[in-house]
């Protein structure tokens, strides 16, 4: 199991990236966050909702009330110009901790 | 025999017993429970299981509370109206502690053995009056206020009331017979008791209002809600 530290560390990376594909909402974006982990990432549900407001308060991503295929109501999100720019800056981050990682694993076997 | 509403009924009361009361956010998590109990009977569980499966990782209401409380949402104009409201009371209830109290012995001193028990209380009552008034007004004015749906309304009157408190302050504060300190009769006396401590409870009854208001309308809303699910 990934550490509660680093899920939640991920959790906006993961939400901005996942919107830049498109508008979605809390239970969907869930649900391919836990496909895409093969369910390593698993994330207490209700804890998106405040995750996805904060984003919003701070101008990254816009919601809209909405309506499921089955007129269930739905509140979507998406990808705001702020957002994108904020998601640049979390995949150069962690890109770097991933090479700095990469770089010492490989260290070990040389 | 297990039933579903009933369960998401009891389920959003401990949500809003545990303080996730704004209207938005219970709705979304709301929203999700059903999605998840939906998508999860499809896979053949029965709707106590999946209900017991999505309130599991849905999360714990005090955990939840927590975090959307960090959200730092800017104040919503509603907030500003109720906050107005609270300092409207609170500064009219200090003042009334402070206003009155040395006025009243100030008079019993100058006064002396001169003036009967009677004459002496009464000031006492005056003030006594002023005080319970404010707290009255705070804690009820709400169940006595009607609920006013229309928002620009409401607001229109939060607003109003306000600006009535500092009118109203100036007014007294103008108006306050001359030359009281110099010629202490009884008469005077009154008059100028009454002036202020009319000028901190009118500010407090016009703050209760004010707040009230939107405190009317938002338990309506919780009452509703409530019901909502139930039926």
């Amino acid at each position: 199991m990934i550490r509660k530290e680093l899920v939640a560390a991920s959790a906006e990376p993961l939400v901005l990236s996942l919107l830049s594909k498109g508008e979605s909402y809390g239970y969907a974006i869930i649900q391919e966050v836990k496909a895409r982990s093969d369910g390593k990432l698993q994330w207490t549900d209700g804890m998106l909702y405040p995750v996805l407001h904060r984003m919003e308060h701070r101008g990254l991503i816009k919601s809209r009330w909405g309506e499921s295929e089955t007129g269930r109501k739905r509140k979507y999100y998406s990808l705001k110009k702020d957002g994108k720019t904020a998601m640049a800056k979390h995949h150069e981050h962690w890109m770097l901790v991933h090479s700095v990682l990469a770089g010492l694993k490989k260290e070990q076997y040389v | 025999m297990f039933d579903l509403e009933q369960a998401i009924v009891d389920w959003r009361k401990q949500m809003l017993a545990a303080g996730i009361s704004a209207p938005a956010p219970l709705e979304e998590l709301e929203i999700h429970l059903r999605e998840d109990i939906a998508q999860q009977m499809q896979s053949g569980l029965s709707a106590q299981q999946t209900f017991g499966i999505a309130v599991k990782t849905i999360g714990q209401a005090p955990e939840l509370k927590r975090e959307f409380k960090k959200t730092g949402a800017p104040m919503e104009m509603q907030e500003i109206i109720r906050l107005a409201g609270v300092i409207c009371v609170a500064v009219a209830l200090f003042c009334q502690v402070f206003t009155c109290s040395p006025v009243v012995f100030a008079f019993l001193f100058a006064h002396g053995l001169k003036v009967s028990l009677m004459t002496r209380l009464l000031p006492f009552a005056a003030w006594a009056i002023t005080v319970a008034t404010t707290v009255l007004s705070w804690k009820y004015t709400h169940k006595l206020l009607p609920v006013i749906h229309n928002q620009l309304l409401r607001r229109a009157i939060g607003i109003l009331c306000y600006v009535g408190c500092l009118l109203w302050i100036r007014f007294v504060l103008l108006h306050l017979p001359k030359g009281v300190a110099e010629n202490f009769s009884l008469g005077n006396f009154l008059l100028v008791t009454f002036l202020l401590g009319s000028e901190w409870t009118v500010m407090a009854i016009l703050g209760g209002i004010g707040h009230g208001l939107e405190k009317a309308v938002s338990k309506k809303a919780a009452a509703i809600d409530l019901l909502a699910g139930q039926s």
